[in-house]
């Protein structure tokens, strides 16, 4: 077990050099070995310095990592972030030559002081583990200074982050944007956010966005509004009907078949398109409603359907074909598609209702919908829904909540909406049920159904509930809902859709092609080998290993997005395919399915969590958070009117909370 | 302020500074706050007119309960907060922020030019920053010689990024970025070669050392050693408010203040025109015609007495209407009211005109049909409240630069809407909400299809306007097929522009809509849209005081000939002499043949100007006239605001401004004595303007024109301004001919490249360009700037119209 020689990370000092006897335990997020393979030997950072190997030469690393964030990344835009560092890293390269004297490490305190005032925190955090490396590795140091020690050749890593952009799993920019719409460069802060993220306008409006929840300025007072501001990016192209910028790359001749038109297999498409591969997905929709989940998941009125469509136009005018009307597996199989193109990205998403559980479910009923997924495709399409006038929707997700929604603007009379857990329990996001609340949706929380009523001639009349209350704590201590005895009641209606969850259809996939599905029904994908300090294997967030390649065990065929990761969000679905698009284009030009050292770097990074809800942030908190106007009251949900409800900032506002970011970007290196 | 946009400014805020009590709007920096009580901060990259950067951190105060300092340039300020802007601590973050500043900055100070007007010497000196502590290793950065007009040493760059916002938030250019990272980031050009911009130098102003500098003044003398005197700007109709810096008699440069009306920001023609002044080429004594036919240089009194023996000859001979008049747009109020004096009283002619003719003038009159008043209907500034601007016909920052600045700032910092309708590609494109680009001479069509789709879309908002119901059905009588046919513009492009009618709207008309070959349509037309939505009203024209001039009566008199008609009677030889100050008419006047054949006939012609020009070569008589900054007056800009200025520089050689010239000839004519400046300007009965109550909207039917395959459109560019900058070395540096832009296909179709040489034929004259291709012009249209003397474009043109249909062939 890799033991923690030193540390000072979380401003905790742990000194285990010198130690007689049992060391002092302390473990981080990282793993044994960067990647499956190489030792991790050192890591130095924002928060300060771990050393696991007791040989890592700790003034040289200190004088390299100093040297590359003066270099590589200091923005050069203050004074003590220009000048500062360049004085520390010529300062510490001078140790490292023998040319210092001693008494010219004092200069690292007194710079790591100045540095408090930078304009952002890059050049300050990265004074933190010179600091800390001189004030306890300081004889090593002085060694340098008396020329009885020279430097060893050790290999450096480094990364650069920050809270938001790890936390997003585009892993976008966002400093870079946001400092970009405060300078009012819009259309650089709209390519910036493309390098990760082809989906602007989709994004900008209906992203989750769990950056703002890392984000530093959340610790003064409000996050960042990340997510309107991109909207602003994006929509300023559009606004000002600039030309998206074009796809100069050369094409080459392979391709690459792609399975669904979902924000996965756009990306991916997109992603390989930069990089000079033209792709061809294959989506069982028809032509006008690509988009995937984005199209037949989201209603207009959160994602207006002719932007949705204008970033799919720009997609495609990258050098992108989409094919619709196309199900693989039915109308093309996938061992055709296989031998069709020189690799395989498989992006079908989950667009299967899961079952209720409840008696009456699967009698036939009039009036019971398949599922929310299917209605609000339905509603969408102009298909017909089978909704009546009074609707009961199950469930507590932004699905749940969307078929409410939808309902109304459907003509429904009256939409409720069940759910077996309280308000704040919901999974769906804050925003969207007060959407509903305010549009006349009726809540029936800690509500669970247990039949559903029909009359003779099979046309559901209502659903039988009963009332839950939390029981005792359960072995994990969690409280779990309980139905109360007697409580049973009836919600009388003509409609029922349950909306509890979406599972993937994975049955266009062939046996005997090797491709390997999990029990949760997701598609297998190779990965790297990493484990942590007690052994155990490191996983994301959805229980997935950690560093995935993305390739499928049948070499050529990659998998990503719902498929791939479980159901998520339409972000989660896109940095999965950018990252498969990136190991496709090695694929074809290697031969090899592989993550570079930066991949990794960029999983460890996000492992280890690089946002800490509880630092101490000092900023005066005079700049209130902005908020997105929206249209209130009852018509916005009228029937037929699917307008959008949110309405984006002015530009001066865009520009007045882009000015609120700190532009909390750190580097992170490690010695190998 | 930092906030403002999204803060409620009408809240109070009330904080503590240096324990003082202060009382601020919500949204103001804790900057702003402390200098309400008169409390100075150091800053160093601080800007008002930009937005906030907090580079140089020198502004660093303590907030009480904030672990780390505070830079109060772009901190807001909070209810109840207690902000300590002087302590040791402070000063100590201060200095020794200074002190990193200095490390390594070059000790060029003795021969940098921003030494004497360095702010970071003033600030090191203001903090006694008297040491150094720190030290790295020295890399120099290679300094751009090779831009043309302006220099850029980055080893003197503190990175304050002014240059950098001051070039994309104020002239909307963009051209500068911080490049590269760490202690060798620079300010730099965006794709590394040589600076390709405006030239607006509105970067040198802002630069707070010697990194960016203007190379026409390098070594031209320490900043204290000139004496700085107020005035106006006399190239464009924006009237900048400006210093002249003056050694011996010469303008050295022109600067202007943050606190001016134009908030410090000039163009090309403001900053570097003066070399115009400096020009070898000026006009330095008077000259007479020989019997030899040849201009001979004479004495002001010999010249003078010439000219009024031969006036007085002809007023004898053939009656005072065989003289005529034409005023200058570039001449001051009072010397144009003491021409129109000269030549209708003195001598007693009513033929008086200008140039004015050729667009801006019948303009104005068509205006004053329908609204009762000439020039804008709101001084410029209150474009920063519109919250949508229509500029039909105009490329602003061309024609009247602080027209396109404040627009840039309505429409990126004020939300305001942007619709730009022009034949051509223009500098604020790129900031439009809708941007139609209209076939040239279609302007009346243009004008009439944005009504009719504001009627359609219930944009109207016609407030009082007489006329209403006869205009609705006027328009119903074209039809969106015609519209587009006429224009090449779609009923759903015209839709999409007036979608972005909202708030209180401002209409602009500029070049292309004065000088439209249906120019009476496209005038009433785009009055007609400033009626149907209650907007302001603000006619453009290129020359700084065209407004001015036609306020001081400089049009024909009572029975008076106008610009053509007097042209017409000095070719049918009714007119005998004329008087022309500061207008170049061959170079100006359609038919370039014909008006030189005419004005050769002419038995006294008497030219006014500063330069040789083509006209003034003709003339019996040249008396070399003073440039705006080498006399005292008064212009008035297009929004009507008149400014006076008095005498910065010397006029060149012997000249004389315009009104010594005049008083002379008005006193020698009349027996009277020379009115003085003062008596003029007390003469002047100030125009009183004001909207009526009930303007009137016109009913206008736009005339259909045939256009061929190739349509030349002549119009003002950036970088020039009237011919006056074609004597200005500074501008030609950067624009030294005339050229032919075309779009790749047209280019393709003829089969020339950037840079070939192309005939330009019409009329049965032809004009040699140079190509340069240009990706945003549509094909079917060339565009050639006006400027150039040498081009001769006048030549291919029979009408004013702007646009004309023309053969252009391989050279």
């Amino acid at each position: 077990m890799a033991q923690v020689v030193f540390s000072t990370w979380g401003r905790n000092v742990v000194d285990n050099r010198n130690v007689a006897g049992e060391p002092v335990a302390a473990s981080f997020r990282l793993p044994v070995a960067f990647d499956g393979q190489q030792p991790l030997r050192a890591f130095m950072g924002w928060d300060g310095l771990i050393v696991f190997d007791k040989d890592v030469d700790v003034p040289a690393m200190a004088a390299e990592y100093m040297q590359r964030v003066q270099t590589l990344y200091c923005c050069g835009k203050c004074t003590p972030g220009k000048k500062g560092t360049k004085v520390l890293a010529d300062l510490l390269t001078k140790v490292v030559s023998g040319q210092a004297k001693a008494t010219d490490l004092d200069q690292v305190a007194d710079l790591n002081g100045l540095l408090q005032n930078c304009k952002c925190t890059l050049c300050p955090s990265s004074t933190q583990p010179i600091l800390d490396a001189v004030t306890h590795y300081r004889a090593d140091f002085e060694a340098y200074c008396t020329g009885s020690r020279t430097p060893k050749q050790e290999k450096y890593l480094h990364k650069i982050t920050a809270p938001c952009m790890d936390k997003c799993p585009a892993h976008i920019d966002i400093p870079k944007y946001v400092e970009e719409i405060k300078n009012y460069q819009y259309s650089d802060a709209l390519a910036t956010i493309r390098e990760n993220m082809p989906l602007p306008a989709v994004c900008g409006r209906v992203c989750p966005h769990p950056c703002e929840t890392a984000c530093r300025r959340k610790n003064v007072d409000d996050a960042i509004n990340i997510m309107v501001l991109k909207r602003s990016a994006s929509d300023y192209e559009w606004l000002h009907k600039l030309q998206h910028p074009a796809n100069t790359v050369p094409m080459k001749n392979k391709t690459v078949g792609i399975v669904g038109a979902g924000p996965a297999g756009l990306a991916a498409a997109y992603y390989l398109a930069l990089q000079g591969y033209r792709s061809t997905i294959y989506e069982t929709l028809p032509e006008g409603y690509g988009g995937g989940m984005v199209a037949v998941g989201i209603p207009a009125y959160r994602m207006p359907r002719h932007l949705l469509q204008r970033d799919i136009d720009i997609i495609q005018a990258m050098g992108v074909e989409i094919v619709y009307n196309c199900r693989v597996g039915q109308d093309l199989s996938l061992a055709e598609l296989k031998a069709k193109h020189d690799a395989v990205f498989l992006a079908p998403g989950a667009h299967r209702s899961k079952p209720m559980g409840v008696e009456g479910e699967d009698a036939g009923y009039k009036g019971f919908l398949k599922g929310g997924i299917d209605f609000l495709r339905d509603a969408y399409m102009h298909r017909p829904t089978g909704m009546g006038k009074k609707v009961v929707v199950v469930g507590g997700g932004n699905t749940a909540i969307d078929c409410v929604r939808v309902a109304l603007r459907e003509g429904a009379e009256a939409s409720y909406l069940v759910y077996r857990r309280s308000r704040k329990e919901m999974p769906a996001d804050v925003w969207e049920v007060d959407g509903a609340d305010e549009e006349g949706v009726q809540f029936e929380f800690q509500v669970l159904p247990t039949k559903v009523l029909a009359d003779a001639n099979h046309q559901v009349t209502g659903v039988e509930c009963v009332r839950m209350a939390l029981g005792e704590p359960d072995a994990s201590g969690r409280r779990r809902p309980e139905p109360v005895p007697g409580s049973e009641f009836v919600i009388e209606c003509d409609t029922v859709i349950p909306a509890i969850g979406q599972d993937m259809d994975l049955s266009f996939i062939p046996p005997d092609m090797g491709i390997d599905i999990t029990k949760w029904n997701t598609v297998v994908t190779k990965s790297l080998p990493l484990k942590d300090a007690a052994g155990k294997a490191l996983n994301d967030s959805m229980g997935n290993p950690l560093s995935r390649t993305l390739m499928t065990d049948c070499d050529g065929v990659f998998a990503g997005g719902d498929a791939e990761i479980g159901p998520l969000t339409v972000v989660a679905c896109v940095g999965n395919a950018h990252r498969a698009a990136n190991v496709i284009k090695r694929w074809l030009e290697e031969g090899t399915a592989y993550l570079t050292e930066q991949e990794v770097f960029e999983d460890l990074l996000t492992y280890l969590g690089v946002y800490d809800k509880n630092e101490q942030v000092a900023w005066l908190d005079s700049a209130d958070r902005a908020n997105q106007q929206e249209v209130h009251g009852k018509e916005r949900a009228c029937k037929g009117n699917y307008s959008e409800v949110e309405l984006g900032f002015s530009d001066s506002t865009a520009q007045a909370e882009a000015d609120r970011c700190l532009r909390c970007y750190r580097m992170a290196m490690v010695a190998l | 302020m930092a906030h403002s946009e999204s803060c409620d400014t009408n809240t109070t805020i009330t904080l503590t500074i240096d324990g003082r009590d202060v009382q601020v709007p919500a949204g103001t920096t804790i900057l702003e706050a402390a200098r309400t009580l008169d409390i100075t901060i150091p800053t160093l990259c601080w800007l008002e007119k930009i937005s906030t950067t907090g580079a140089c951190r020198v502004c660093a105060v303590h907030v009480e309960g904030v672990a780390r300092p505070m830079t109060a340039c772009n901190t807001p300020v909070k209810e109840g907060i207690k902000v300590t802007t002087q302590s040791p601590e402070l000063e100590q973050i201060r200095r020794k922020t200074m002190e990193l500043m200095l490390v390594n900055h070059p000790l060029d100070c003795p021969v940098c030019d921003a030494a004497g007007e360095c702010d970071l010497q003033d600030t090191c000196y203001g903090l006694s920053v008297a040491k150094q502590e720190y030290s790295a290793d020295l890399e120099r950065l290679p300094i751009r010689y090779d831009w043309q007009l302006l220099e850029s040493d980055p080893n003197r760059c503190i990175l304050c990024e002014k240059c950098v916002k001051v070039c994309r938030e104020i002239t909307g250019v963009g051209a500068i970025e911080t490049q590269s990272r760490g202690d060798r980031a620079v300010v730099e050009t965006v794709s590394g070669r040589p600076l390709d911009c405006d030239f607006c130098g509105n970067c040198i102003a802002a630069c707070p050392t010697g990194t960016l500098i203007s190379k026409p003044f390098k070594f031209s003398g320490r900043p204290w050693t000139f004496e700085v005197k107020q005035g106006i700007c006399g190239f464009c109709s924006s009237g900048c408010q400006i210093e002249y810096h003056v050694r011996d008699g010469k303008v050295a440069r022109v600067t202007s203040d943050d606190s001016t009306y134009n908030n410090g920001n000039l163009c090309i023609n403001g900053r570097f025109g003066y070399s115009a002044f400096n020009a070898a080429e000026r006009l330095t004594t008077p000259l007479v015609r020989g019997v030899d036919g040849l201009q001979k240089p004479a004495s002001w009194d010999a010249a003078l007495a010439t000219a009024v023996s031969a006036t007085t000859e002809i007023v004898a001979k053939y009656g005072a209407k065989a003289v005529a008049g034409i005023g200058s747009p570039r001449a001051t109020n009072e010397e144009n009211f003491l021409f129109a004096k000269l030549i209708t009283q003195a001598i007693g002619s009513p033929n008086l005109d200008s140039e004015a003719r050729l667009g801006y003038a019948p303009a104005q009159a068509i205006q004053s049909r329908m609204i009762g008043m000439t020039g804008a209907t709101q001084p410029m500034d209150a474009l920063e409240q519109a919250g949508c601007i229509i500029v039909l016909g105009s490329d602003l920052k061309a024609e009247s630069a602080g027209f396109g600045y404040r627009v840039i700032k309505a429409s990126t910092k004020r939300d305001a809407k942007l619709v730009i309708a022009s034949a051509r590609p223009t500098s604020l494109d790129g900031f439009a909400n809708s941007t139609l680009r209209y076939k040239a001479g279609s302007e009346g069509f243009v004008a009439l299809g944005l009504a009719k789709a504001a009627l359609n879309q219930n944009k109207l908002n016609a407030g009082s306007s007489e006329g209403l119901d006869g205009f609705k059905q006027s328009l119903a009588a074209t039809s969106f097929d015609q519209i587009q046919a006429a224009t090449g513009l779609s009923e759903a492009e015209l839709n999409d522009a007036v979608s972005f009618i909202s708030g209180p709207v401002a209409v602009i008309y500029g070049y292309e809509f004065m000088r439209s070959a249906d120019s009476a349509a496209a005038v009433t037309g785009a009055v007609n849209l400033a009626l149907l939505t209650n907007a302001d009203l603000y006619p453009l024209d290129e020359k700084n005081n065209t407004q001015g001039m036609l306020d001081m009566g400089v049009m024909p008199a009572d029975g008076g000939k106008d610009l053509f008609q007097i042209i017409d009677a000095v070719e049918s030889g009714e007119i005998r002499a004329l008087y022309v100050m500061g207008s170049d008419l061959l170079q100006l006047l359609p038919n370039r043949a014909r008006v030189e054949a005419a004005l050769k006939k002419l038995e006294c012609l008497v030219v006014l100007d500063l330069f040789p020009t083509a006209t003034a070569q003709l003339a019996h008589l040249v008396l070399p006239a003073a440039a705006a900054a080498e006399k005292a007056g008064s212009f008035t800009t297009v929004d009507n605001r008149t400014q006076r200025f008095g005498a910065a520089a010397s006029p060149a050689g012997e000249a004389r401004p315009d009104y010594v010239i005049l008083g002379d000839l008005y006193a020698r004519l009349t027996g009277g004595a020379i009115p003085s400046l003062s008596a003029l300007q007390q003469e002047i009965v100030p125009v009183a303007k004001k909207r009526l109550e009930r303007p009137v909207v016109a009913a206008v039917t736009p005339q259909a024109h045939a256009a061929g395959s190739m349509t030349l459109l002549i119009a003002p560019f950036l970088r020039h301004n009237g011919s006056y900058t074609s004597w200005s070395a500074n501008n030609l540096q950067v624009a030294p001919s005339a050229t032919l832009r075309l779009s790749p296909a047209d280019a393709a179709k003829l089969g020339v490249a950037e840079g070939d040489k192309v005939v330009v034929t019409a009329n049965g004259a032809q004009a040699n360009l140079t190509v340069q291709i240009q990706p945003t012009i549509p094909a079917g249209l060339a565009v050639a700037p006006t400027h150039f003397r040498t081009a001769g474009l006048n030549s291919l043109q029979t009408k004013p119209a702007a646009s004309l249909t023309v053969t252009v062939s391989k050279g």
